[in-house]
């Protein structure tokens, strides 16, 4: 049957194809993974794990190196970021499915997804110029003054008021991830079915109230996929941050200090880095953030499969 | 049966996004403790009818009642309402089962939590008394605690009456309650529905004529937003007034 066998080695071209491409992004990241393992063989067998990971000296000229202070800012701005972004990325999301009148529901749609569509070099410009000035003349001040003066917490607002540090840094990132954790949000609570929401309607239930028991959990699972990929996106933002936040290396307590992230570490220093460990150390901080990463990312899988099987059916 | 008026529409007109004139001068009214059945052919405002008595419309923006809704003495379309207590009133139940995503017993508690109800004993009880009440408690009194997504179809949709029944509403409105459902889980509903009558007052949407004649004690025949007749059901399905309503229920058109 020649019609048959014809569209068999069509079928398996098609495969052989399609396979290809498919492991294409395997052979990368195993690539990927290879080369910096083998750039920062140097700076490992120097330092081992554990030192390299706890310390957090970072000197070019002792040639000493540990990732302690960068791991540090990476979370720290991170997950401040996070902080600030979420409620606000759900406040839109809410408003544009569930409260906004008709007519203003495709503006402020367009203008989130514009958002995203700034690049984060504009977004670093910005803060910059704008908003690291905004911080250090009034907002900074301000929160000095009220929740500065706040026992325990308080020690979060200590110092000079420089509009270049962690504070600054995790607003840009914040105003960086809002539009994507507020657009897939939004999309994941348009899928509430509207009869589900009708019959929490039907038996008295507020706006409010159907939002909070009906859509949010309804389309937890899509909200937490925007919140991943968000961490994901901020874990490696460079640009923006690199210049708001100082670029120096230390673990402090307190917002209104400058500090320094793994990936603007790497931006800045690749260039001035002239001796083998240096460069090695480098690609060893590179290398950290990758399994950071990884590790984020599967925690973020790990949770939305937990969520998908609660609500299979 | 009993002759009071529950809740009577008085010349009750009704437009969709201002234009559509979509209920036509509908008088209606449906007596306590009985089944009212509204039927016709697609389009023709019965389920439109059916979501004026809970202001469901009220959901989407420029839709206008005209006329009168009396329920209590007062007139529910009136703006000083408070719609969120009239539907812990008026319960409404609809074509798809529409189970929450939470527990079985949740679902239930839901309601009643709504009305401020947080003690946990009262509430057991009176979930308990729901599902009961809603034929559904031997079937799900072992997993009151797994979502409500785990029980079939027929089961959700007893759920979501069980729901429907333990804020204690005065009316209770069905929009085709059992078009989604197998013939077993249809009559498991209908013997539900006649079962209620004695507690709530009825009115129920539906595309089955012989539904309507076996489960309700009056019937409306709507057509093209307009109410054609209203009668006791045996009277209309034996001996109806209009000559629409007879080729209808024969089979004539629709």
């Amino acid at each position: 049957m020649p019609i048959i066998s014809k569209k068999n080695s069509v079928d398996s071209i098609f495969s052989l194809i399609t396979g290809v491409a498919s492991s294409v992004v395997v052979v990368l990241i195993i690539g990927i993974l290879v080369v910096l393992l083998r750039e920062s063989s140097l700076a490992i067998s120097r330092f081992g794990v554990i030192h390299f990971l706890l310390s957090t000296d970072w000197n070019p000229v002792k040639e000493s190196f540990g990732a302690a202070s960068t791991i540090f800012g990476t979370f720290v701005t991170t997950s401040l970021a996070l902080l600030i972004a979420i409620p606000l990325a759900l406040g839109i999301a809410i408003f544009v499915t569930e409260i906004a009148p008709d007519f203003m529901k495709g503006p402020i749609g367009i203008a989130i997804e514009l958002l995203a569509a700034i690049p984060s070099i504009i977004y670093g410009m910005w803060g910059l110029f704008t908003l690291a000035p905004i911080m250090s003349k009034y907002i900074e001040p301000a929160l000095q003054k009220t929740v500065g003066a706040l026992p325990l917490i308080g020690i979060l607002f200590s110092g000079t008021p420089m509009g270049i540090d962690i504070l600054t840094a995790s607003v840009i990132l914040s105003i960086m991830i809002i539009p994507f954790t507020a657009s897939i949000s939004r999309d994941s609570f348009n899928l509430t079915p509207s009869v589900v929401k009708e019959s929490a309607y039907a038996i008295g239930a507020t706006k409010w109230e159907v939002v909070k028991n009906v859509v949010l959990p309804y389309s937890k699972l899509g909200v937490y996929g925007g919140v991943a990929l968000s961490l994901g996106r901020a874990l490696g933002e460079t640009m923006a941050v690199a210049f708001v936040l100082g670029n120096n290396h230390q673990i402090t307590t307190s917002l209104f200090d400058a500090a320094a992230t793994i990936t603007v570490t790497l931006a800045n220093e690749f260039t001035e880095a002239d001796k083998d460990l240096y460069l090695s150390s480098l690609f060893y901080l590179a290398l950290v953030l990758f399994i950071i990463s990884f590790i984020v990312l599967a925690i973020a899988k790990f949770f939305l499969l937990k969520a998908e099987r609660r609500y299979s059916r | 049966m009993s002759d009071q008026v529950e809740i009577e529409a008085k010349d009750l007109s009704f437009y969709y996004a201002g234009t559509i004139h979509s209920l036509k001068q509908v008088n209606l009214s449906a007596h306590k403790m009985a089944v009212t059945a509204l039927i016709g052919p697609s389009g023709c405002g019965k389920t439109t009818l059916l979501r004026c008595f809970n202001r469901m419309h009220d959901l989407y923006p420029k839709n206008r009642y005209e006329g009168q809704i009396i329920f209590e003495g007062k007139d529910v379309l009136s703006s000083d309402v408070d719609v969120i207590k009239l539907r812990s009133k008026i319960g409404m139940v609809f074509q798809k089962p529409t189970p929450f995503p939470m527990t079985i017993f949740d679902n239930i508690a839901y309601g009643l939590k709504l009305k401020g109800i947080t003690n946990r004993s009262e509430l057991s009880e009176k979930v308990e008394k729901a599902l009961k009440n809603a034929a559904l408690w031997d079937e799900a009194k072992d997993k009151l605690n797994v979502s409500a997504y785990d029980l079939s179809g027929g089961q959700q949709q007893r759920l979501v009456i069980a729901r429907a029944l333990a804020v204690e509403p005065h009316v209770l409105l069905f929009d085709e309650p059992t078009s989604a459902l197998d013939p077993i889980s249809t009559s498991k509903i209908e013997e539900l529905i006649v079962q209620l009558k004695n507690n709530v007052t009825i009115i129920i949407v539906t595309h089955n004529m012989q539904q309507a004649a076996r489960i309700s004690d009056w019937t409306g025949f709507m057509m093209l937003g307009e109410l054609i007749e209203f009668d006791r059901t045996d009277k209309m399905f034996t001996a109806p007034s209009e000559k629409l309503t007879e080729d209808y229920i024969t089979g004539r058109f629709g």
